[in-house]
Formats: structure tokens, sequence, C-alpha cells
């Protein structure tokens, strides 16, 4: 056989098709279901301009003596501690100190505008970018969606996630030069009595 | 949908989307593995935990080369590092009984189906049989090649050639015996 007719042949057989189980590729799917979701939201889609003008978000820390994380005893006066830019802004009114667990969690409650949205979640490094674990409500008569974070001290990546389609995000608080990181940083920290 | 935007879909928290990235690459890892390792079972275990280390590495992936050649890098090095494992390279292709090799060339075999090949590919250097796998099986070109190994370009044309001859000589010694 000639040389080009072999090599040809070879190169036939190596490009046929191996069987293979349906048993192992589920096996992969189910082994990556066990894993932390794909955590970095390292190049998220831009949103489109004309959208993201219309979405706002405000954190709000909300001071509390607490026993337990979920519970708000107290307001205090409002104080600085997010950072605000774009469409995004976070103000803190409070802050509070977790004795007894002998840590320190803040209440942080998120609210987002988008009255379009059928579904919303709040994702980021403080669920592992999970958008099933921190749904927001709705308020039918503001239309403003809302949750309450219990968060630690420190800057927080996070993202708003609208139908689980679109992000929203602070586009101006991404790191580096990017234009392909969407998400916002909320900074979190005891506020001045 | 392309393969980079399952992967924003997944970094989304889409898990399920990563289903399609395995769909739509498995018959292809499966293949390169399948040909570097010589047996289905550590071929199936070396695209697997592949596909796991792309998962968590996910979000490291850029997209300035392609998912496919990022994705082969894994693999070819989950292969080496099975490789490296058996260790006693003559029991790696032990499980490969010619009369099963039509199987493994699908169902359209017809002048695919080369057991002996199987067995030539099994006697070949790893380097030179990564080489070839990675050239005609996984169809990257040498520069693709050449980041997926690391080795230089040249260097990489110097083992397909060498794969080349080295299985045409064995194949020779096959029908010869």
């Amino acid at each position: 056989m000639p040389d080009l007719d072999f090599q040809r042949r070879v190169e036939r057989v190596l490009r046929t098709a191996v069987p293979t189980s349906l048993h192992a590729r589920r096996a992969i799917m189910d082994r990556v279901r066990q894993e932390p979701v794909a955590s970095a939201p390292r190049r998220l889609l831009p949103l489109s301009a004309g959208r993201s003008a219309r979405h706002s978000i405000i954190g709000i820390a909300l001071a509390a003596g607490i026993g337990s994380i979920t519970t708000v005893a107290s307001l205090a006066p409002a104080a600085h501690v997010a950072r605000a830019g774009g469409a995004v802004t976070s103000v803190v009114i409070g802050d509070s100190v977790v004795d007894r667990l002998r840590d320190t969690l803040r209440l942080v409650r998120l609210m987002f505008d988008d009255p379009t949205a059928r579904q919303v979640a709040v994702v980021g490094d403080f669920n592992g970018w999970r958008a099933a674990s921190t749904p927001m409500q709705r308020d039918d008569a503001t239309g403003r969606w809302a949750v309450t974070l219990a968060l630690h001290d420190g800057a927080h990546r996070y993202a708003i996630v609208m139908d689980n389609t679109r992000w929203a995000g602070d586009t101006s608080s991404r790191p580096g030069d990017s234009t392909r990181y969407l998400y916002s940083l909320l900074h979190v920290a005891r506020a001045s009595n | 949908m392309t393969d980079d935007a399952i992967i924003h879909q997944v970094l989304r928290g889409d898990v399920e989307a990563f289903a399609r990235l395995v769909d739509g690459h498995y018959d292809r890892c499966a293949r390169i593995a399948y040909r570097i390792l010589g047996n289905r079972e550590d071929a199936e275990e070396a695209v697997q935990d592949a596909f796991l280390r792309a998962y968590r590495a996910l979000a490291s992936y850029e997209d300035r080369e392609r998912f496919s050649s990022w994705l082969s890098r894994i693999l070819v090095n989950q292969c080496r590092t099975m490789y490296a494992r058996a260790h006693r390279r003559e029991l790696m292709f032990s499980d490969v009984d010619p009369a099963d090799a039509p199987s493994f060339v699908g169902e359209e075999a017809g002048d695919d189906a080369w057991p002996d090949l199987e067995h030539a590919l099994a006697q070949l250097p790893a380097d030179q049989r990564e080489a070839i796998v990675l050239r005609y099986a996984d169809d990257l070109s040498y520069e693709e090649m050449a980041r997926v190994t690391g080795a230089g370009q040249s260097a990489l044309k110097m083992r397909v050639q060498r794969a080349f001859t080295r299985l045409r000589v064995l194949l020779q010694e096959v029908h010869s015996a």
C-alpha cells in the first residue's frame, strides 16, 4: 500500500467513533451535580444599556442585637457601608454584632426594581452563585423585589438574576478593565453611630 | 447554542446546561482517551475526570481558545496521569480482544475496521501515540496541539511522521508473521 493510502487509512480509523455507554455520560452529570456551582462569574454577558437603566438595587444593612440572625431587633441611624455606583445603590442604616455566635453577621436588605421580571434571585460569593439558593420576594404593591441576607464584614461580590436568564450588576464596580465582568461589590462593615 | 453561550449559562448557575457540553464533546473525548489509553474502562474514567475538572475550572476558561482545545488539554493531562499510574505499559491494551475490535469502530466499520491497528497503536511511544491521536482523532491543528501538549509544532510534526512510519513497520510485521 502506498504511503499516502496507508496514512489516509490510519487517519480514517483514528477518526471513527468508539462506543460509549450512556451510564458513563450520566455519571459525569451525577458527579457535577455534587460539586459546588461553578462559582466565579468571570465572563458574564453585558446587559444592554437600555435595560440596565431601568434597574435599581438598594442594599440596606439593618441593625440588630440578635440571638438569631433572622431577628431584627432595632434600627440604627443610617450610615454608609456599601458602595454605590451606576444603577446600584447600597445604603446601610445600621449594624449588629452577634456576640453569642462569636461571630459578626449583619443583616443586609437588598431591594431591586424590575416589574417585568417573573422571578428574581440574588447570587454571590455568599451562596456559591446559586440562583436557586436565594430567591427574592416580590412586593405586589410596589413591584419591588427584596431579600434579607446575613453577611460577614467585608466585600461581597453579588449580582441579580432575572428569570434565570438575565443578570444585573453594578458595572462600575467590576474589577479590572474587562467589560465582561458584571457583578456588584457590596462592602459590609459596622456602621458608625 | 455555542459552547461559549452554554458556559455563560453554567456560570450563571444553570448546572444542567453543562450536560450540553458533555453531549457535545463526549464522543470526541472518548475517542481521544480510548486511542491514547487503549481500553474502554480507563478511557471512560479519564473522560469523566476531565469533564469534572473542566467544570471545576470553568470560571477560568478564557474564550481566546476554543473550548474543545481547552477540554482536550485537560483530557490529555488526565490521560497522562492515568498512563503514568498504569506503569506496566504492556498491560494497557490487554483487554482489547481483536475479536471485539469491530464493535469499537461503529456500525459501518467496513474498511475502517482494523483491529491490528489498535494493537500497533499500543506499541507506539506515548508521545507519538498522543500526537497522532490529537492530530487525527481530535482534528487539531499543529498550533492547537502545541497548546494542548506543551510541545513545539515542529516536534509534533516529527512525532506524527514517526508514528506513521512505526505503525507501518508494526503492521507489516503482523502481516508477515
